[in-house]
């Protein structure tokens, strides 16, 4: 169970002027959520995943996965727990160029240290589910946005971590594609129980999240629950 | 094995700059391996001509020859030496010699020359002077009091086969000893020192004209390798321990040619030292821009939990690759060149007087390849390139994830 929790989370950047990304945030997510944070550009969205993610540090305020504090824990550490526990899904896809599909899914297992036999099954049997088994040996070159958008979230998902923070995993494809690849997490969240956050300017991502929080100007101004129950299969 | 085939795969995302630096290794090491053989080969050549020409690898004398050379100071029991000689290991040949000095004359003219006696079978085991013969023959024994001389000597006695040479030394016991010589050969050792200053007796005319009766002055050994020579030495010694006898190498006998190789080598290595910091500006310049590049992807891996070390891991295999197929193709150009040469020789003609004035006998230098070459240039390569990719690599993997990812 990954239960994620935030308390009076501030995050301020310094350049030649203070810019206050995230103030006093505090919230909690459920495991098994199904969450979007939306607001304008420069609301604090990414700051807030980057921290969830063990990314960033907060100036203030406490992050707790797990009962682990983030805001306390070292950086090899920090990596170690991102493998282990944490998906990332980025706006550009950041699949590594040099991969074919089927090599990018087994980068972060095989960082994990499992055994190759074992990686290849278990991207063949995910390719295979979100049907892009044709595509298991193309480079990210090879793929449209929507195919390497979704061989990323496979990857973000190929160890079963307990969160997926996705950061406007829809902002650069078409509604089909976009409504395709957001069938894909919400199954992978009912199926397997793995949280996914995802920050948002997309009103298709918003619509088909169970709980929309809302930021402004770094802080919380809204958070609807519409439904409380979290994926069955929440670990 | 993902990590080695994404740096194998990284390496060739810039096709041409990546092909321009493995060009620049290549080179370099090849040059670096071919030179060494050239130097190699040259050394060897210079030994092996002064080794055969008349020093051989080791010399026995009696106590205190070498520094203050005399007549008084012989073997004191040649047969014991002789023996000792018989019973080492790796022998190839010896000699057992007459040395002196003395006055050369005919009707035209004299010169000081230094009298070697010799046993002409023995001293063909050992040196190549009868392969020098370019006019008349070898001594023979039997041969009436046969003087054999070198060309540029004959030149300053003008004196030619037949001729008349009268040798004039001091003798053992002090008297004048005087003989009369014929000239039965003119040889060239290549050696101008020799060809202009030593002739060569029979040991048993030698030994007359010294009043040595029966007495050695040297004795010279050649060993099938010149590797051997430390080991010969201590076993000889050991032998001889109880007679004052001095046994000294090659290069302690010609010290200025351990130091004109010991000198050379070190001008090489001068060379190759900034050759190595040339090349590893450019392949530092090849790797700082593929790590430049790729600041976003080194993000993201941080970011899904590749720690900093496998970062580096990721880009100082990426310099292996890069040297290691420079080195694999330098170094077969490398050694493609050496086996050329070292079939074919190097015609230095045109240096063929600074040549012959460090001994050597030809003006063809065949390289020589060796293991120590091919593995301390392969490896010291590769482990500069591997060196050089660890600046980039730490720079890599300091990177910050969260501003990494957002680089452009």
């Amino acid at each position: 169970m990954a239960q994620v929790d935030l308390e009076n989370v501030s995050r301020t950047y310094s350049d030649h002027v203070d810019v206050h990304a995230l103030r006093s945030v505090t919230l909690s997510l459920e495991p098994g959520s199904f969450v979007a944070v939306a607001g304008p550009s420069g609301s604090g969205k990414t700051t807030l995943l980057n921290i969830i993610g063990g990314l960033d540090r907060p100036d203030q305020g406490v992050v707790r996965i797990a009962n682990l504090n983030l805001t306390s824990t070292p950086p090899d550490q920090l990596a170690d727990f991102r493998l282990r526990h944490i998906g990332f899904v980025f706006q550009a896809y950041n699949l590594f160029p040099v991969l074919t599909a089927m090599e990018n899914l087994e980068f972060i297992p095989a960082l994990q240290g499992m055994p190759k036999a074992e990686r290849l099954r278990r991207a063949e049997t995910l390719l295979e589910m979100v049907g892009l088994a044709e595509i298991r040996d193309k480079r990210p070159n090879e793929m449209s946005g929507g195919q390497q958008q979704r061989v990323a979230v496979v990857r973000a998902i190929m160890t079963e971590p307990e969160i997926v923070l996705a950061d406007e995993p829809t902002a650069n494809l078409d509604s089909a594609s976009a409504s395709v690849l957001l069938d894909m997490m919400a199954e992978l969240n009912r199926q397997k129980g793995i949280t996914f956050l995802f920050s948002t300017h997309d009103p298709l991502v918003m619509e088909r999240a169970r709980r929309l929080i809302r930021l402004k100007d770094g802080a919380v101004v809204s958070d609807e629950n519409r439904d409380p129950e979290p994926a069955k299969a929440a670990r | 094995m993902l990590f080695l085939s994404m740096a194998w795969r990284n390496v060739w995302r810039n096709r041409r700059r990546s092909l321009l630096t493995i060009v620049a290794i290549a080179l370099g090491l090849a040059f670096n391996i071919f030179m060494r053989a050239i130097g190699d080969g040259f050394h060897e050549q210079m030994v092996d001509n002064s080794v055969r020409s008349h020093i051989g690898h080791l010399q026995i004398h009696g106590g205190g020859y070498h520094d203050d050379p005399g007549l008084n100071k012989t073997l004191p029991s040649p047969d014991q030496v002789q023996r000792a000689i018989e019973r080492l290991p790796g022998v190839r040949g010896y000699s057992m010699r007459v040395l002196g000095d003395g006055l050369a004359s005919t009707a035209e003219n004299s010169a000081g020359v230094a009298i070697v006696g010799i046993d002409p079978q023995q001293e063909r085991t050992v040196t190549t002077i009868d392969h020098g013969v370019v006019k008349g023959e070898y001594l023979k024994p039997g041969q009436a009091r046969p003087i054999l001389i070198g060309d540029r000597l004959a030149i300053n006695l003008k004196a030619d086969l037949e001729d008349k040479v009268v040798l004039m030394v001091q003798a053992a016991d002090g008297s004048m000893g005087a003989d009369l010589f014929r000239v039965v050969g003119i040889f060239r050792s290549g050696s101008p020192e020799l060809d202009r200053g030593m002739v060569f007796l029979l040991r048993h005319d030698a030994q007359t004209l010294f009043s040595l009766d029966g007495r050695i002055t040297e004795a010279v050994v050649l060993l099938h390798s010149s590797l051997q020579v430390p080991t010969a030495q201590e076993v000889l010694k050991a032998a001889l321990t109880k007679q004052n006898v001095e046994v000294l190498t090659w290069y302690e006998v010609e010290p200025f040619l351990l130091q004109f190789i010991e000198l050379d080598d070190a001008f090489f290595y001068i060379i190759v030292v900034f050759f190595f910091v040339v090349i590893s500006i450019g392949i530092l310049n090849t790797i700082m821009m593929s790590v430049f590049e790729r600041v976003r992807e080194f993000g993201v891996m941080m970011a899904l939990g590749t720690k900093p070390r496998q970062i580096i891991k990721l880009v100082v295999e990426e310099a292996f690759v890069l040297g290691m197929t420079g080195v694999v193709i330098g170094c077969s150009i490398g050694v493609a060149a050496t086996l050329y040469y070292a079939s074919h020789g190097m015609n230095l003609s045109a240096w063929g007087e600074g040549a012959a004035a460090l001994g050597m006998t030809s003006t063809v230098v065949y390289t020589k390849l060796t293991a120590a070459n091919l593995l301390i240039s392969d490896s010291s390569v590769l482990a500069v390139v591997m060196l050089v990719g660890l600046y980039p690599a730490i720079y890599a993997s300091r990177l910050r994830p969260v501003e990494a990812i957002r680089h452009v």
